[in-house]
């Protein structure tokens, strides 16, 4: 098959977002499974500025051919801000506006013409995540050809009529999780044929449970969160938590952090907090399989990829009982816990603490289903089930 | 399909229910009665609210944290020797002051605190009552239609 995907960054060696990695991981295993795969992306590298850094052009990276485009320069951000503003804040906005805020979005016409001109000789065209002006505009050149690989999320963008229009007029949408189809098919009034749920390859990896503490001297158990540290994450309950969790058991355990963001936090959780902001794949894989368990309070995500690493670093996960995909997530794989208020969070991790064979069990599962369930050849198996309209 | 195959052997489900129980157990016995639950559950009450048996327990948890505390405590320092004694006594002394100037404001503050948890928990118990009746009244009715 010859298959375009479409994603807004894409960084050879650098880091992007969890679906821009994603869309990235799904071109890889196309490539690998034979078929000839072109990539469409934007000459951006940083997703607040949006500035052409990189030339337009086309470069092979690993087998994929990456077609660089520039982003519209006269996108008129106040418009595009506004906007989104009234959008986020959940009040009305006309379908005009609704427009107005997708041409001002991160837009390219340079791709759009490629892939007017271009389009016809792809077998499939695959674009993500939803919300992104390249994916609004591109996804209205060939809808019957496109497959939208959403990463969709309960929030205000969601509900906009030009997304719905979008997730009816295309072919269908590959999916992360079972929740996130429901919410598609709730949001857009789709039926059961929407998509399907591929997921993202996830390749094993080895690392020394010992390495992490050893190295920043830890003298204690701790238990470990990595990612962006922001309100929307759900970052401030969990140093509420730690901080009551650790006055409560007198110190029992630290937290670690990894990833960016700035949020405040308690004063006496400080002595027992670690931050260590962006770190290695090499030290995160350590911290991990060092962790007594790896929580994830978020409550609004489409897919959590850093689950999954915690499980393939052999250890359970703590998540928000409201954090459907996440808590889904735990259910399939047999390796982590859901709290809905503190009490339940507390005895979660004392479980965890005290039962060393449990934990072990937990974490045991979780490697084992990611390492069946998103191999690259099942990843490779499932998206082209859907893409050449077999049964699963 | 693939996807909906549980991987392990262990039942989460059944563990996160068994879990469940016993903290119900402990709550029972007080166990969560602590300002710092309360405290913790700041930002979690979002998604406690349309649950009526987690928002009994915060109301619960608010009521230990809802007075600021005045009362005079331990005042240490960690260093030893002339210097750690010369420190508590400065310490004390400012701790006296700002008491004797502040006591009146947070008294004040308690007096407002308390009646807003009081004023809080009575609409939660009166709507209880007006629901209960309602709902009594209600099935009175199906079951004078299915008569």
């Amino acid at each position: 098959m010859k298959l375009a995907y479409i994603t807004p960054r894409f960084l050879p060696g650098g880091v992007v977002g969890g679906a821009e990695t994603l869309i990235r991981d799904l071109a890889l295993t196309s490539v690998q499974v034979g078929h000839e795969v072109h990539l469409l992306t934007t000459c951006a590298t940083d997703h607040f500025t949006w500035n052409n850094d990189r030339e337009a052009g086309e470069e092979t990276v690993d087998g994929i051919n990456v077609h660089y485009f520039k982003v519209n320069e006269d996108r008129n951000i106040e418009v595009f801000l506004r906007i989104q503003d009234l959008i986020d804040k959940g009040r009305e906005v006309s379908r005009e506006d609704q427009q107005r805020w997708a041409e001002n979005n991160v837009c390219s016409r340079d791709l759009s013409a490629y892939l007017k001109q271009n389009g016809k000789d792809f077998d499939a065209i695959l674009m993500g995540p939803y919300l992104f002006g390249i994916t609004l505009e591109s996804a209205r050149i060939l809808p019957e050809k496109t497959w939208l690989i959403p990463c969709l999320h309960d929030e205000p963008f969601a509900k906009l009529d030009i997304v719905a229009d979008m997730f009816r007029a295309t072919k269908g949408s590959l999916f992360n999780s079972e929740p996130e189809k429901a919410l598609a098919m709730r949001l857009y009034d789709l039926d059961e044929s929407c998509g399907q749920i591929v997921g993202m390859a996830m390749e094993p990896f080895e690392a020394d449970p010992t390495a992490f503490a050893a190295k920043h001297g830890l003298d204690r158990p701790y238990v470990l969160y990595c990612g962006r540290q922001e309100g929307g994450k759900n970052t401030p309950l969990l140093l509420d938590y730690m901080q009551s969790y650790i006055e409560r058991r007198q110190g029992a355990v630290k937290l670690v952090l990894t990833g960016s963001g700035d949020v405040p936090v308690p004063e006496s959780l400080r002595p027992h907090l670690l931050n260590l902001g962006f770190v290695s794949e090499q030290e995160k894989h350590e911290a991990m399989a060092g962790a007594v368990a790896f929580i994830h309070p978020s409550t609004n995500e489409s897919f959590g990829i850093v689950l999954l690493e915690a499980w393939l670093a052999g250890t359970p996960a703590i998540v928000h009982a409201r954090g459907e995909v996440l808590r889904w997530q735990c259910e399939h794989a047999g390796a982590g816990l859901w709290f809905r208020y503190y009490p339940e969070f507390e005895a979660m991790l004392d479980r965890l603490l005290e039962d060393k064979n449990l934990n072990q069990q937990l974490g045991q599962n979780g490697r084992k289903y990611v390492c069946s369930t998103f191999a690259r050849e099942a990843i490779a198996r499932r998206l082209f089930a859907v893409l050449e309209g077999k049964n699963l | 399909m693939e996807l909906s195959l549980n991987a392990g052997d262990l039942d989460v489900e059944s563990l996160v229910k068994e879990i469940r129980n016993e903290v119900a157990k402990k709550r029972q016995e007080g166990v969560y009665s602590d300002a710092r639950i309360g405290r913790a559950e700041r930002h979690n009450l979002m998604y406690m609210a349309d649950s009526e048996e987690l928002l009994r327990f915060y109301l619960n948890c608010l009521r230990d944290g809802v007075h600021v505390d005045i009362n005079d405590y331990q005042i240490e320092d960690r260093r030893t020797g002339w210097q750690g004694k010369f420190l508590v006594k400065t310490k004390t002394i400012i701790w006296k002051l700002l008491k004797f100037y502040t006591f009146r404001m947070w008294h004040q503050q308690n007096q407002i605190n308390g009646l807003m948890v009081t004023a809080i928990e009575s609409s939660f118990q009166q709507y209880e009552k007006k629901i209960a009746k309602l709902e009594e009244r209600l099935a009175k009715l199906e079951g004078g239609d299915s008569q």
